[in-house]
This record gives C-alpha cells, structure tokens and sequence, in this order.
C-alpha cells in the first residue's frame, strides 16, 4: 500500500513536470516541444538537487519500460496514410536510408575521432 | 455504447502490445518491431470490423495520456549516467550535433528534390529521434504525428539491422563512438542493438537518444526557415 502510494506520488511528480514544461513553451511561445523542455527540466532539478533521485526513479523506469506501448496507439494513426506509401515509397525509403547511413558514419567517425585523446581505461 | 468502444480500443491495443512484446523477447529480431507489428494488428483488426479510425480516437488520447510524463523521465537515466556524460563531453556533443543535424539536412534535401509534399518533408525531418520527440518536433512545424512515427520506426529498423554491419565496415570500433552512433542514428532501436554489443555502447546510446532528441528539438526550427522558407 505504503509502495503504491509512493509510486503515484513519483508519478504526480512526473506529470507536473511535464504540465509545467508544456507551460513553458505556451508562456514563452518557445518553438520547441514541452516534454523536450520537461526533460531537461528534470535534469536540472536532479543536478540541483532539489528533486531527488528516489522521488522520481520507480515511476520513471516503469514508465520508460514500456515506452513503446504508448507508440502503437500514435502509429495507428498511419490509417489514414496509406495510399502516401504508395505514390512517394521509394523516394521516401531514399531520404530515410541515405540520411541515415550518414547520421551513423557522421556521428561514429567524429566521435572516435574526438575519443583518440581518450587513452583507454578499463570499463 | 461509445464507452464499450472506448474500452474494446484500448483492450486490443494493450492485447497487441503483450503478444508482439512476447515475440519479441522470445526471439530478439530487430525485424520484429513492436510498434510496426503492434499498429498492424490494431490497424488489421479495425479494418475488419469496419471500425472506422475517428471512433479509435478517444481510447487513442486515454492511452497516450502517459506520455509526456513517461518521456520526462528519461532525465533519469541521464542523470544516472551523468560522469559518462562528462567524462565523453566533446565526443558526445560533436557526435550528437553532428548526427542530428546530417539527419536532418540529408533527409529534408532529399525529401525536397523528391518533391514530397511539405507536411511530409516536416514529419520526415525528426525520423531519427525517439517517437515522443519526433511526433511532438513534427506536430509543432505542420507536419503529422502519425507519417513522424512511421518514418522514426523506418529509420530505426534499418539502423538496427544493418547499423552495426556499417559501422565496423566504416572502420568505426571505439565502442562509446558506436554507442552514440546508434543511439543518434536509431533512437531506442538503435540502443537496443548497442546493449547487445554491450554495456558501454548501450547506455552511451541511451544517452545519445535523448540528447539527440533534445538537439533535434531545438535545430528543427532553424532547419523548416532553412528548407522551407515562406
């Protein structure tokens, strides 16, 4: 009971966080989404200190478990895409491979690039 | 009656993710994507009921309600790595910043001489970042919530499928430079793959996933004036 209560209260937490990003962005008209802004609001909270880790951790990893169960219901949406897939697939599957071959060429060779200095440590 | 609907929407979205979870932890095949098996299967079913898409809406915002919560807790994992952060801070910001604005520019430039409609070229531009990202950064700039999943989820098989491969072929062996590589490229699929390589390239993936999303977010608007001025 005491265990339930202390998760809704991470999760309440985690929800204010949230409105108090989303917050954020209508106030400032920042074009940046508010759970963007949310998360690193949580950072800075954690690092200040002024959340602490135990009040925030259960809720989260649970919530970030099962992440992907909250993408099935935003993918349905794809319902009404269909006939897109169709017309523009093969340009499509161009953009998404080429830019993505680079992103991982791009990102992988500058960082081992930039880790050189970094004599190796164990683990 | 539209409650009954309301409750059978969410039952078989929750039955869909159990049974493509189950299958893919039995099995670990990054072609057994929960979100492409999962939204097929609520998608078939719908289908075949003749259950139009507008009566799956209300269990749609009941379920997606945790969201936003869920994904601000991702400054955990974050923070609980935050020495790894440190200790890596220029190949992490270089690589991060570098991949998320290649992904970007790269597909958006494609996307453009395509001739692809603008509300797509706009869903197109997060594909590389995590859904809740994504979904949000696409929504913000006219494009669709649903097209940004489904070029998220495109661009993460084909990074877990073949990014390792590519990676070791581009001579690229330092793990923390793998790790964020994968994380950058291919968001949450990305990373599951690196924790398979190992600890290290998984969670500087995790890390690399949510600072890529966070980079993405605050490029984007310079990247949709510099793509689609007007």
């Amino acid at each position: 009971m005491k265990k339930n209560l202390q998760f809704l209260g991470q999760l309440a937490v985690l929800i204010a966080i949230y409105l108090v990003g989303n917050q954020i962005v209508r106030l400032t008209g920042l074009p940046v989404p508010g759970n963007v802004v949310g998360v690193v609001l949580l950072y800075a909270l954690l690092n200040l200190g002024l959340i602490r880790l135990e009040q925030v951790q259960d809720a989260a990893d649970f919530l970030l478990r099962h992440l992907v169960f909250f993408f099935i219901p935003v993918a349905v949406d794809l319902m009404n895409w269909g006939g897109l897939f169709y017309r523009y697939g093969l340009m499509l599957a161009l953009a998404i491979a080429v830019s993505t071959v680079l992103t991982y060429v791009g990102t992988g060779w500058i960082a081992q690039w930039l880790q050189k200095g970094e004599t190796s440590c164990p683990n | 009656m539209p409650q009954l609907m309301v409750l059978f929407t969410i039952l078989l979205t929750v039955g869909a993710y159990w049974l493509t979870k189950t299958l893919y932890l039995r099995y670990r095949h990054p072609l057994l994507n929960i979100v492409v098996l999962g939204a097929g299967l609520v998608i078939a079913t719908l289908l075949a009921l003749k259950i139009p898409y507008e009566a799956y809406l209300p269990g749609r915002q009941i379920m997606t309600s945790l969201l936003g919560p869920a994904t601000v807790g991702l400054a955990v994992p974050l923070y609980r790595h935050r020495s790894l952060l440190r200790r890596h801070a220029p190949a992490i910001v270089a690589g991060v910043g570098l991949g998320s604005l290649a992904s970007m520019l790269v597909a958006g430039l494609i996307a453009l001489a395509a001739g692809l409609p603008k509300e797509v070229v706009l869903s197109l531009l997060p594909k590389s970042v995590t859904i809740p990202f994504a979904v949000e950064i696409a929504r913000i700039h006219g494009g669709s919530p649903g097209l940004a999943s489904a070029f998220v989820v495109a661009t993460g098989t084909l990074g877990s499928v073949f990014g390792g491969t590519l990676l070791t072929w581009a001579g690229i062996k330092d793990p923390v430079a793998r790790g964020l590589a994968m994380g950058t490229g291919a968001h949450g699929q990305g990373t599951a793959m690196a924790f398979m390589e190992g600890e290290r390239q998984g969670s500087m993936a995790g890390l690399a996933m949510t600072l890529a999303g966070i980079t993405t977010a605050a490029l984007a608007p310079l990247m949709v004036r510099l793509l689609l001025p007007g």
